[in-house]
């Protein structure tokens, strides 16, 4: 039997392995039952949702997607969400590409106490920051607008973006390097032309992480876009279709909905990915 | 959801070795000018924000519009002298007492089933990373759903004969709090245990194969074996979970139960939440918030400290 460990035996269904499937797959159903629940409510009225809980109603009419999109105005969110999630994606690019390759290259103390500071991005409170950052943006006249927003949350994507490319930078060699130094290329020739084709896993782990960050966030979109409709995302817009005396669950589900497809569009594309970036993130602290 | 093509071991892009150096003699034109826009950005938008939280806490400004005063340690009298702080903080260490051991248990007991590549892995690898992806506000409204009192949660009780245990889930002072504290598990399982379950798939196989050998069961191979390979990295996840609970999962209470029935699932971070922008008096919420971000920072040094490499 040692010798057969190539392809692993077949394991005996012991009690300990045999509550671990079982811990498992309720653990499954349990991520799986709301998320169910969420879809087929999303096409029922609120007598239906009531009276048949688990049970689809058969329509797969879209009237309570309509209902929720005229109501919160989610078209007009779903495209500022997209500008935001889009704009600030670009930004955090632009911003920590040439500071990683700065960091990477450079040997001094400094460099290593900035990369320092980057790495203890986790540790901003972010509820107790959101009072100054309401106050800079009131202070700048950007109170209200997407546009405060789009520049604060390539901020927050800093930390993972600047420590992550740092380290993918690191492993392009020297030599690569001086040859094009000695072609007369500049420093932003070398970045653009030989460390940037060499970073690419890096810069799309970065950019999975930030895209799932950002077309999520929620808090400061909240006190920040405020609830002008031609300005406020689409997380922010769908909680609104909630009332406190009467809402209607159908509607409410189908907006949610509405959130979650973008999302798992991106996840069904790029599944792979997804989950290699979601390790990478957490690898460094 | 039908896709199950994701990889069985995905290669997470462990930072390969540092290629050798030569003297700083070669080194090229300057670049560290390139690090400043990202550095400012940063300055302005992260650091500059926790400095001005310590500021604020010693300011008298009862409100957005009002006149600022100079308060000295007077905020941090009437934070501390406030039992609304120190029941927000009994909640706070109550959800952190509950939630954070709960997941990381369950999820490295999940992650290690996982990374043994059980029957079904790969439907359950998806499913398991679902949480990963739903935003704090579509996890409030499908929980809102579920736990209101025509909701799911209470027809299916009713359904299997517990009616009695019927509730208005999230407008119980009973409940209410334990209801935020179980969408923060739900979630963080799978978040998880989808990052264990990568760190162990990335040890060699011939740890498996050992531990097999071994003839140790399930349990003892999970706890005994494969945990003290990836200590270090369960204390870099405790040491986030407990970060992200503290200062991140007040969310929750903002969409679910804005930290009532009467103040019952107020927490710290709602709290400096609800002192600046219900009731305006900022002076009162930044000291709060100083308190909790010292909180956190001793918090996370105790939990570096518990998972040191015990060589």
């Amino acid at each position: 039997m040692a010798t057969a460990t190539a392809n692993r035996p077949r394991r005996r269904l012991t009690l300990g392995r045999g509550a671990a499937y079982l811990g498992a797959w309720a653990y499954a159903l349990m991520l799986l039952l709301p998320l169910y629940y969420l879809v087929i409510s999303s096409f029922k009225d609120n007598a239906e949702i009531f009276a048949d809980p688990l049970l689809p109603n058969g329509s797969l009419s879209l009237d309570k997607f309509g209902t929720a999109v005229r109501d919160a105005r989610l078209d007009l969110a779903l495209l500022n969400s997209a500008a935001v999630t889009l704009c600030a994606l670009v930004l955090v690019l632009v911003l920590a590409v040439p500071a990683s390759y700065a960091l990477a290259r450079a040997k001094g103390r400094t460099a290593a106490v900035v990369e320092r500071i980057f790495s203890l991005g986790f540790l901003v409170p972010t509820f107790a920051a959101l009072v100054p950052t309401f106050l800079l943006a009131a202070e700048t006249g950007l109170f209200y607008t997407r546009t405060f927003v789009v520049l604060f949350l390539p901020a927050t994507s800093l930390p993972l973006a600047v420590v992550l490319l740092t380290q993918f930078m690191r492993t392009v060699p020297d030599e690569v390097e001086e040859a094009a130094r000695m072609d007369g290329a500049g420093n932003w020739t070398i970045l653009l032309r030989i460390y940037l084709p060499m970073v690419v896993p890096g810069i799309v782990t970065v950019l999975i992480l930030s895209f799932l960050a950002f077309w999520n966030e929620y808090l400061y979109s909240l006190v920040i876009i405020g609830p002008d409709q031609s300005q406020r995302t689409l997380q922010v817009a769908v909680p609104t279709l909630r009332s406190t005396l009467s809402t209607d669950f159908g509607v409410l589900s189908a907006g949610t909905v509405f959130t979650l497809l973008p999302v798992y569009v991106v996840y069904a594309l790029l599944q792979r990915r997804m989950e290699g970036a979601l390790m990478g993130g957490a690898v460094k602290v | 959801m039908a896709t199950t093509t994701m990889s069985a071991s995905p290669a997470p892009p462990a930072p390969p070795p540092k290629a050798p150096r030569r003297g700083a003699a070669r080194r090229g034109p300057r670049t560290t000018v390139m690090a400043l826009p990202a550095l400012i950005w940063y300055t302005v938008f992260m650091i500059g924000p926790i400095g001005a939280i310590f500021v604020i806490s010693v300011l008298d400004w009862p409100g957005m519009l009002a006149r600022v005063g100079f308060a000295g340690l007077d905020n941090y009298r009437a934070v501390l002298g406030d039992q609304l702080f120190w029941d927000a903080t009994r909640n706070s260490a109550v959800q952190l007492a509950v939630a954070v051991p709960t997941m990381v248990a369950a999820a490295f007991m999940l992650g290690y089933f996982l990374s043994t590549k059980p029957r079904g892995h790969r439907v359950l690898r998806v499913v398991v990373f679902t949480p990963a992806l739903i935003s704090a506000s579509a996890k409030a409204m499908i929980f809102w759903g579920m736990f209101a009192p025509n909701g799911m949660l209470n027809k299916v009780l009713a359904g299997v004969g517990l009616g009695s245990l019927q509730h208005a889930w999230i407008a119980d002072t009973g409940t209410a709090f334990g209801c935020v504290i179980a969408v923060d598990i739900w979630a963080g399982i799978g978040y998880t245990a989808t990052l264990y379950a990568a760190r162990l798939d990335a040890l060699p196989d011939s740890v498996h194969e050992a531990a097999e050998l071994d003839g140790a069961g399930h349990w003892r191979r999970m706890w005994r074996i494969a945990f003290p390979m990836v200590r270090d990295y369960v204390g870099v996840t405790v040491m986030l979970q407990f970060l992200w609970t503290l200062f991140t999962s007040a969310q929750n209470v903002l969409l679910l139960t804005q930290g009532g029935p009467g103040n019952s699932s107020t927490n710290l971070s709602f709290l400096v939440y609800q002192k600046a922008f219900v009731q305006s008096d900022l002076g009162y919420s930044q000291a709060a918030g100083v308190l909790l971000f010292c909180l956190g920072l001793a918090g996370m040094l105790l939990i570096r400290r518990a998972f040191r490499p015990a060589y």
